[in-house]
């Protein structure tokens, strides 16, 4: 038998790390997505080992404000692309009024820190979720370009290209394949 | 079979004899009969006659007994009493006579009894009257007595006799009555009949005499066809033979023996002497097939070798056919075709195509391996040439920099060279991969690909619904890229492209000229553009591989993209057409089969 | 950006092209630490030797001796402990037929050889910026195609 799962990446990420945390008997209070408080003053060393505990699992401390800052907007970014009701939204609004910051300062941030835009960014995050939703949900590329508030089919398959190189059938066709490869 | 005539005829023929035949019988039958009657009444005519002189014998003997015993009464001389004497014996055996004669009638014979009872009367009335006549014993009065008594039996007797005469008469007459009716009433009847058999055998006659007459034809023509039969056979290199199931009786045509290397009628076939001459390698499928033959009434054509006495071998090609004839007795018909030359012709053309096809795939692969071999050092001369930074070129003299700018674009031109014969090639090498895909996908795949170029030139596409169909994928998204491309590239200047791309259902019967008509429905997609167009009278030739109609430096170009298409659209069994009027546009017209 | 140095690991038999790639690492903003192999043996002995460490990105020429990149690719997708290297495929050939046959194998990237050296940074450029997205923002690796020229 064969299942297809769809997850929501953040609560599984939030939640392992939260166990890791408790085991490592440290006193937290979660911020947001990604943003801890730790309740402790731990010294540079309690701290190091943290890190390194932490490393093994995925978990990486983000160190500088602006690293902080870049995480932040990239959170945002995956909300607003997997919001349902995403449409509803302009994306530098949606993030100025989110994060307190005015939208050029947000670009200039994440270009400083990723040497890419934050235009960039939303395009991968939203050809990614158009990913998920041709092999988990089977859309037809017209639902897909609806969803994601794309003006039209061409739009979509154009972004979709010029983003991976590929085209969404061809993407389609080969996830399918290394299905069939597995089995 | 249309020409064996139906001699129905024979049938009613067969009736007409049987009536002939039975009127005839019943002819005889009558003749037989009226022969027995005329016997039967001259029989009875004979034992009628018979009755009547023994009764007048009868009648005479006691005529001469009375008269001998009246001469002895006169003259008492005993020789008047021998008469009496013998009367006696003869009225016995008259007597005996007649009780024979009419044994089979009871009247006559009561008759006969009443008589024979009035004789004995009268006998005794004789001795009576010869016993008072005695002079010793004479008595006048008993005399007379007697002598009268035996008057009145006289009497009596000729009475009985001429009633018995009578009886014999009128039976006699009567029989003879009813015979004269008979045969009165017979012979107009039998002429008669005689006629109508006389009529019937005519009838049948003529009849026969028509048949013969178109069986003579029917024989001729036959004859005729069977010759042109024998003569096809011979100019068309096949046989027949036929194997009577039931009989196991076998028949060659003339060519079958001449196939097989022999003269005609050399041998009387039976069953194995045609499997000897079957080359031994398919001996045994050759048997087993003519096994299944009976079995399953008929065969597939089967392939094999004969070898002829001369040890020649001969490719053959035979089927078979179980028939039931209208006798229901079951014949098998053969037919052996003489395929050697077909089959020698078959090989050489096999071997033909494979070199065909190998020097078509060492070309292919040739193709492949220079394009593709030839791509590295060009890339190499590129990126070098990309290394050289701009105060590299700062330091070179003027030449130097406008011969490395030179070398740059005469390689960039054999990168596109390059490209596009490897693409060339690879619409010959990829695998055939056929996937059921939305045409629109594909053209969508296509414009993404050109998507700036498009933009470059504002160029507007329109596209209409177009159909799902079994296609190399990639090969008509690079067809769509091509004739779009095509139609970008040669514009109209300062007019934005307009590319307008409809589908329709067509039948192949409409387009016989050049559409495989084994498919009957194939899908139409023309693309029209505003562009400069072309002198229609080229609109063959620019499909073939390298041919350029404007100058490299006027339009960058290999000439290889149309030729890509004819490639890609021949690969789908589909067709391609161009046509255009310049200065107003050109119409690509792909066909692509269902 | 990131702590420590990214580690790239390129198999390639053509002396020029490990030129080519080694200069445009350098010149890339991004911190990289570039290791050669020459063929597929000298890849599959690296990787599986327990000293070295992963790459985080391999780049892989089809075209090679002694063992081809596709070779090498079904191998690596073989092993559980190599299986999640990120693979881009790095050839001179554009066929359609081989850039879906390795994308089913299992290559993340396909990059066709450009012959253009700021291309050749553009890239590169790229396929680390999309990697670190893809590392850093949880996103699903198995989806992860992408196809340059």
């Amino acid at each position: 038998m064969k299942l297809f799962i769809k997850f929501d990446i953040n609560t599984i990420c939030s939640l392992y790390l939260k166990q890791n945390l408790e085991e490592q008997n440290v006193n937290f209070k979660t911020l947001g997505f990604g943003e801890i408080e730790i309740e402790d003053n731990l010294n540079v060393e309690a701290l190091e080992a943290l890190k390194e505990n932490l490393a093994p699992h995925g978990f990486e401390v983000v160190e500088n404000q602006k690293s902080v800052l870049v995480q932040k907007i990239k959170d945002a970014i995956i909300e607003l692309v997997f919001l349902e009701d995403s449409n509803n939204y302009k994306s530098s609004v949606f993030l100025a009024e989110k994060l307190n910051h005015s939208y050029g300062y947000l670009s200039n941030v994440f270009s400083e820190v990723t040497y890419s835009s934050i235009e960039n960014f939303i395009i991968l995050q939203k050809i990614e979720r158009a990913k998920q939703l041709i092999i988990i949900n089977e859309m037809s590329l017209t639902e897909i370009a609806f969803l994601l508030n794309y003006s039209s089919v061409a739009h979509l398959s154009t972004q979709f290209k010029n983003t991976t190189g590929i085209t969404p059938s061809a993407f389609q066709r080969i996830i399918k394949k290394r299905r069939e490869n597995l089995k | 079979m249309k020409w064996i005539p139906n001699f129905n005829s024979s049938n009613s023929l067969r009736v007409i004899f049987v009536i002939a035949v039975f009127i005839l019988l019943f002819l005889s039958s009558i003749a037989y009969k009226h022969n027995q009657d005329l016997n039967e009444s001259s029989k009875l005519a004979m034992h009628t006659y018979e009755i009547n002189i023994q009764l007048e014998r009868l009648m005479s003997a006691i005529k001469d007994a009375e008269t001998g015993q009246r001469g002895y009464i006169i003259t008492r001389n005993n020789r008047f009493l021998t008469p009496y004497l013998y009367s006696r014996d003869k009225v016995n055996a008259s007597f005996v006579t007649l009780k024979k004669l009419t044994v089979d009638n009871a009247v006559q014979q009561k008759n006969l009894e009443n008589l024979f009872k009035l004789i004995i009367q009268r006998f005794v009335s004789f001795e009576n009257c010869l016993k008072y006549s005695d002079p010793k014993t004479y008595d006048k009065r008993k005399l007379d007595n007697h002598m009268f008594g035996g008057r009145i039996l006289m009497e009596n007797i000729r009475f009985q006799v001429d009633k018995m005469n009578d009886i014999e008469r009128k039976y006699l007459k009567k029989r003879l009555e009813i015979y004269d009716q008979e045969i009165s009433l017979s012979p107009v009847f039998s002429i008669s009949l005689f006629l109508t058999a006389l009529l019937f055998i005519l009838l049948a006659y003529r009849q026969i005499s028509r048949d013969f007459q178109r069986l003579k034809l029917f024989n001729k023509q036959l004859l005729i066809s069977g010759g042109l039969m024998a003569e096809s056979e011979i100019i068309g290199k096949f046989s027949t033979w036929q194997w009577e199931l039931d009989s196991h009786k076998i028949t060659y045509s003339d060519n079958q023996y001449r196939l097989l290397g022999v003269t005609p009628n050399s041998f009387v076939p039976v069953i194995e002497t045609f499997l000897d001459f079957v080359h031994p390698d398919d001996r045994a499928a050759v048997s087993e097939s003519m096994d299944k033959i009976i079995e399953k009434k008929n065969l597939p054509f089967i392939y094999y070798k004969i070898v002829r006495p001369n040890n020649e071998i001969r490719y053959f090609k035979s089927t078979g056919k179980l028939l039931t004839d209208q006798q229901g007795s079951k014949i098998l018909l053969g037919i052996n075709f003489d395929i050697t030359d077909e089959h020698l012709l078959n090989i050489e053309l096999q071997e033909r195509n494979r070199e065909l096809e190998k020097s078509n795939k060492e070309l292919a692969s040739f193709n492949h391996v220079a394009s593709h071999d030839l791509q590295e050092p060009l890339r190499k001369i590129q990126t070098f040439i990309s290394r050289v930074s701009e105060a590299d070129k700062a330091v070179m003299s003027e030449s130097g920099r406008d011969y490395i700018s030179k070398i740059a674009v005469s390689a960039k031109r054999m990168r596109v060279l390059i490209d596009d014969l490897l693409l060339f090639s690879r619409t010959n090498t990829t695998k055939k991969e056929f996937i059921k895909s939305n045409l629109n996908e594909l053209l969508q795949n296509a414009e993404s690909e050109l998507a700036e170029v498009i933009h470059e030139n504002k160029a507007v596409i329109k596209a209409s619904k177009m159909p799902k169909l079994e296609v190399i994928p990639y090969q008509i998204e690079q067809l769509f890229i091509n004739l779009i491309g095509n139609s970008l590239k040669y514009n109209k200047a300062g007019v934005p492209p307009e590319i307008s791309i409809e589908s329709e259902k067509v039948l192949s019967s409409d387009y016989p000229e050049f559409l495989e008509q084994s498919v009957k429905k194939f899908h139409k997609i023309t693309f029209t553009d505003n562009g400069m167009g072309f002198d229609p009278q080229f609109k063959e030739t620019i499909f073939i591989l390298f041919q350029r109609l404007h100058s490299k430096t006027d339009y960058p170009g290999t000439g290889i993209g149309l030729a890509i298409c004819k490639k890609i659209v021949e690969n789908h069994k589909g067709h391609i057409l161009a046509d255009s009027t310049p200065n107003v546009g050109s119409v690509f017209t792909v066909f692509l089969p269902e | 950006m990131q702590k420590n140095a990214l580690n790239i690991l390129l198999a390639d038999d053509d002396e020029d092209d490990r030129l080519f790639f080694k200069d445009a690492f350098e010149e890339i903003k991004i911190q990289t630490k570039v290791q050669f192999v020459h063929d597929g043996m000298q890849l599959m002995d690296h990787l599986l030797d327990p000293e070295n460490k992963l790459p985080d990105i391999l780049f892989l020429d089809l075209n090679m001796p002694k063992k081809t990149g596709k070779e090498c690719l079904i191998e690596i997708k073989k092993s559980d402990r190599l299986k999640n290297i990120i693979i881009a495929i790095y050839s001179t050939s554009s066929s359609e037929e081989d850039i879906e046959d390795t994308f089913v194998q299992g290559a993340n990237i396909y990059i066709k050889k450009p012959s253009d050296f700021n291309t050749l940074k553009k890239i590169i450029n790229e396929v680390v910026t999309v990697n670190w997205h893809y590392h850093t923002s949880g996103l699903n690796r198995d989806n992860f195609l992408l196809r340059l020229k």
